[in-house]
């Protein structure tokens, strides 16, 4: 007991002469980045030229008291700050991660104090859970008012620490610049997650006492992820690699993150190892590529769950073994020798105890594997997932794409994958049609599944599609949205008709929250409870504001009404009237091992 | 139950204290005590956190989340045997005329006790020592009459040849906060 405590210990002081080591090895590099001559800014100005700084091109706000004073300073800026504005704060939040996740660059929301900032509260919790890089920048009252409840006060420091990477209050203008690269460094690097920055108003209206100039910072002493990993931890990791015989790669967001899909296709053709996904991870190999078998979880496929059973090493890669992955955790893999290759130290035996933790990113961590890794055929071990494929194809997938009854979900997605080759970016809320989107579009081009993952924020998809749309304007962006959902951020259909952005909103209307529906079906002895909808006709409150739509509740129209969907070169909205009653299959009820996944 | 000293160095920010707490409520861990100081080194505080707790690795994994608070420099987590700890407790004692008079050599060379302060009908005595030994004195004293009583949380360095503070990154960076 006793030694292994020092172990701790000593691990601690491992990391903290790492930091030393390459604090004095590579002094702070800082960038210039001088506007001008020296030029005395307010602070409202100052966080203007600092978002130019960073390369912001969009900001998604709402204004109000406390932040007014920088929205005047943005009036001024909008030649090359480009600002949505959006219908609820919660938008803005979405928004922000819609256009993070297509763009790879953080999402930037400017929000008023008080209301609009704890309006901010769901996208920030749901962006440090999705590790999505976030600047909200959220008014605050004058600081001499501080703490004295004046309108609109919030302590939004003490709101947000349980849920943001990092947050600062600015009571000074001359903090600015340097709160910002602070903010954008952190937002951005290692993990990245949302960063809040609280802005008193005097800081606001306030000049500069020293003139505007902007350093990039690349390092803080505090916090320096490592990106490359170490010699040793590579070496045990192709080790293991090199000696299984069923090896098992699991992979997520951190594979899409780190823009390490290249690596990863090297990595498996050159080992010839199976991989599948999480639900974040969706999209980083296409799905054609023979050596994806799928993907993970409790909705997930079938042999990609049952197989982690027998896999004598789990390479897991920019994952996180989250309960919806693992199932009953103490039972997940007991069998198998694991590498971790991940960027946050904290989650190395977090869920799962590695033996071989490669603590870096992705890419990097890859990049340096790919030579040490012996070139492999595991095609016998691969065809065993074929197997279960088969048995999933007959028992659920030829069922759901069935042409009887009533239109599936299985179906709308079916055919949208096709006309859009598994090449669109697809947004789904949260609920079934979520995970029907997940099982039956077929992506083909990365960062193509944008969904809230680890919060499962309803809601998310409506400003997660314009966001996304905003990130990639080249890009068909189609979001799946439930009955239920798509009325928490309905309003943000304002957004869209302002803003243009041609965005196609698909609602797989089945009158119920489905989801919960089916596990009242399934664990609750079918008792209903409050899961019924009576729902608005959809297409006419879309067309209040000024969005074209249809519905289509009959097989024979779905056709036209995804090319009229695909046509429009505006948003555009269209319901499908769906089986009420469908359930997502498989599935592993909760708190089962995932070899109990149910396919019925 | 065994008991964990945690030690927390950081940059010395503002509402840091709550940063690092809420880790501990989170994962429904108690703080049995803590103390917070600036350390020999200007700018950096050092937090002694004890707590008591039945899982080594739920405190390992602790201890790894409470380094990613952006201004944690570092963490080391500890048992009893590795630390040289102490605590310090005031008594606050009545000694009205007439009374029994307080055994100032008992005080002092038995319970290594000193009064710190005299009072008119008063006195504070001030008890340094681990917490079975201001137990012990406490029990010696109460017959006397505690008035107050009070004790500080731990403080504790590490059983290391070497200082925590060598390991710290030699730059704290951000000069703006002061
Ligand atoms: C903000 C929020 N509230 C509640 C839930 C719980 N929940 C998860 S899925 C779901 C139903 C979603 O219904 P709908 O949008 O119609 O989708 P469906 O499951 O029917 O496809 C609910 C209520 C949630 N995830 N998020
Ligand atoms: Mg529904």
């Amino acid at each position: 007991m006793d030694n292994q405590l020092t172990m701790i210990a000593q691990q601690e002081i491992a990391s903290a002469e790492a930091v030393l080591t390459q604090e004095t090895a590579q002094p702070m590099t800082t960038t210039d980045v001088i506007a001008e001559g020296p030029r005395f800014l307010s602070g409202a100005q100052a966080l203007m030229e600092s978002l130019i700084a960073e390369g912001t091109e969009v900001i998604f706000g709402y204004p109000g008291g406390a932040i007014m004073p920088t929205y005047d300073a943005l009036f001024d800026y909008t030649d090359r700050l480009d600002h949505i504005l959006v219908r609820h704060e919660q938008g803005a939040g979405h928004a922000a991660q819609g256009y993070a996740r297509t763009s790879g660059k953080p999402g930037v929301c400017l929000v008023t104090s008080g209301p609009g900032g704890t309006n901010l509260v769901t996208p920030i919790a749901d962006a440090i859970i999705d590790c999505t890089p976030l600047v909200c920048i959220i008014g605050q009252v004058k600081s001499t008012l501080l703490g004295t409840d004046a309108f609109q006060e919030t302590d939004i420091i003490g709101v947000t620490t349980p849920v943001c990477k990092w947050n600062y209050q600015i009571t000074h203008p001359d903090e600015v610049p340097e709160v910002m690269a602070k903010a954008f460094y952190i937002a951005t690097s290692g993990k990245p997650g949302p960063v809040v920055i609280d802005f008193t108003r005097d800081a606001q209206v306030g000049m500069m006492d020293k003139p505007y100039q902007y350093k990039k910072i690349e390092g803080l002493a505090s916090y320096k992820p490592r990106i490359v990993p170490k010699d040793e931890h590579v070496q045990k990791a192709a080790e293991l690699i090199n000696n299984a015989k069923k090896p098992y790669i699991l992979f997520g967001h951190g594979v899409l993150i780190s823009g390490a899909m290249e690596e990863l296709k090297a990595f498996v053709e050159k080992t010839d190892i199976p991989c599948a996904s999480t639900l974040l991870g969706l999209s980083a190999m296409p799905i054609d590529h023979p050596n994806y078998v799928g993907w993970l979880g409790m909705h997930g496929n079938y042999g990609p769950n049952v197989l982690t059973d027998q896999a004598d090493v789990i390479i897991a890669i920019g994952m996180r073994f989250d309960d919806r992955v693992t199932g009953d955790a103490t039972k997940y893999i007991r069998q198998a020798r694991v590498v971790h290759i991940e960027i946050d130290p904290s989650e190395i035996d977090k869920i799962i105890k590695a033996e071989a933790p490669v603590v870096g990113d992705a890419k990097e961590a890859l990049r340096k594997l790919l030579p040490l890794v012996k070139t492999n055929n595991h095609s016998t071990w691969r065809n065993e997932f074929k197997k279960f494929d088969v048995i999933e194809e007959q028992k659920v997938t030829r069922r759901e794409l069935k042409e009887e009854g009533e239109i599936k979900m299985a179906e709308v997605v079916n055919m949208l994958s096709q006309k859009t080759n598994g090449e669109a970016c697809i947004i789904a809320d949260v609920g079934q049609h979520q995970m029907i989107a997940a099982r039956y579009y077929q992506f083909k081009k990365p960062h193509s599944y944008i969904a809230s993952g680890g919060l499962g924020t309803m809601g998310f998809a409506i400003p997660a599609a314009f966001g996304a749309k905003k990130g990639a304007p080249d890009r068909e962006v189609v979001a799946f949205i439930g009955d239920g959902c798509f009325q928490m951020t309905i309003q943000e259909l304002g957004t869209i008709a302002q803003s243009g952005l041609a965005v196609k909103l698909i609602i797989l209307n089945n009158n119920y929250l489905g989801m919960v529906r089916q596990w009242q079906q399934l664990f609750f002895e079918k008792r209903y409870s409050f899961v019924e909808l009576k729902n608005p006709d959809f297409v006419t409150i879309a067309k209040g504001f000024g969005i074209t739509g249809h519905t289509c509740s009959e097989r024979d129209n779905l056709s036209d009404s995804l090319d009229a969907l695909l046509k429009s070169d505006k948003p555009y909205l269209l319901e499908v009237i769906v089986e009420k009653e469908e359930n997502v299959f498989p599935m592993v009820p909760a708190g089962a091992s995932v070899v109990d996944i149910r396919l019925d | 139950m065994t008991t964990y000293t945690i030690c927390i160095f950081t940059e010395n920010t503002f509402g840091l204290l709550n940063k690092i707490t809420i880790l501990f409520t989170r994962r429904r861990v108690n703080i049995e005590s803590l103390t917070v100081s600036e350390t020999e080194r200007k700018g950096v505080s050092r937090y002694t956190i004890t707590i008591k707790h039945d899982k080594r690795e739920e405190v390992e994994k602790l201890v790894r989340q409470i380094r990613k608070v952006v201004e944690v420099l570092a963490v080391f987590g500890y048992l009893d045997d590795e630390v040289v700890y102490n605590e310090i407790a005031l008594f606050k004692i009545a000694t009205p005329i007439g009374t029994r008079p307080i055994d100032i050599e008992t005080i002092n060379k038995v319970y290594k006790a000193w009064v710190v302060y005299w009072g008119l009908d008063y006195v504070v005595i001030e008890k340094a020592g681990n917490e079975a030994e201001i137990m012990d004195f406490f029990r010696y004293i109460k017959p006397y009459g505690i008035l107050e009583f009070v004790k500080s949380g731990r403080v504790a360095v590490g059983k290391t040849p070497q200082g925590l503070v060598e390991y710290l990154p030699q730059e704290v960076h951000g000069e703006y906060y002061a």
